[in-house]
């Protein structure tokens, strides 16, 4: 039982209020406490990404080169259909390339990537953030979602 | 859908630089009749390497829908080159 609705309850059981404005009371009350658990659900669930950003920023110390930007923005629906590549790979050709992954220590089989998995998968990236700083040449490289 | 225009932006400083406005959609319509002749080829290409022909259509369509809002965008100290996609 919430504070709010004690109080209510004690001020109705000492006659400060009637059972009319008891109830008037309680329903406000309930009222605003579904509306507080909608608007936190919906503040919840976050968007899904529509782009991949790759952000190369690179400040050279040697001297040599001057500062280089690389900014690049990939919509997603680009790398769903890029996934989707994997599905045109023959079954000849895909045994072929699961031999020679297992070989170098990769135990992946391309022909278990189904749709429902990419659409698990492109989810997830939306938390995917890659940060890497190279101190010596003062290179940054980010790799996020948005 | 597929992207319609797309934008080339080169920046130099010495020259201040330009903007270039390319209209994908007549691209898409000039190759559209090439598209066509080279689709029997395609078939048979799909054929031979034992891949569903409308599968890889599908995908490629796809693909070229998928472009749309992509940007690329280099920046060097001397120049700079933005291609953005619409």
């Amino acid at each position: 039982m919430s504070e709010h609705r004690r109080e209510v309850l004690q001020m109705l059981a000492e006659g400060k209020i009637t059972a009319d404005e008891a109830e008037r009371l309680i329903a406000a009350l309930e009222k605003e406490e579904t509306a507080g658990a909608g608007g936190g659900s919906e503040a919840g669930p976050k968007a899904k990404p529509r782009y991949l950003r790759v952000v190369v920023d690179s400040q050279n110390s040697h001297g040599y080169h001057s500062p280089v930007l690389v900014n690049i923005r990939v919509p997603m629906q680009l790398l769903r259909a890029g996934v989707k590549l994997a599905s045109l790979i023959p079954a000849q050709a895909r045994e072929q390339v699961n031999d020679a992954m297992r070989e170098r220590g990769v135990p992946f089989d391309l022909s278990q990537i189904k749709p429902e998995n990419l659409e698990e998968l492109v989810d997830q990236l939306n938390d995917l953030t890659i940060d890497v700083d190279e101190s010596h040449g003062k290179t940054k490289v980010r790799v996020f979602c948005e | 859908m597929i992207p319609l225009v797309a934008s080339v932006s080169i920046r130099n400083k010495r020259n201040r630089g330009f903007r270039l406005w390319i209209p994908l959609a007549l691209v898409w319509l000039l190759l559209l009749p090439v598209g066509l002749l080279l689709l029997p080829v395609v078939f048979v290409a799909c054929w031979a390497g034992r891949i569903d022909p409308f599968r890889a259509l599908e995908v490629f369509w796809q693909i070229l829908c998928g472009l749309k809002g992509a940007n690329v965008e280099f920046d060097n100290q001397g120049s700079s080159v933005l291609i953005h996609v619409f």
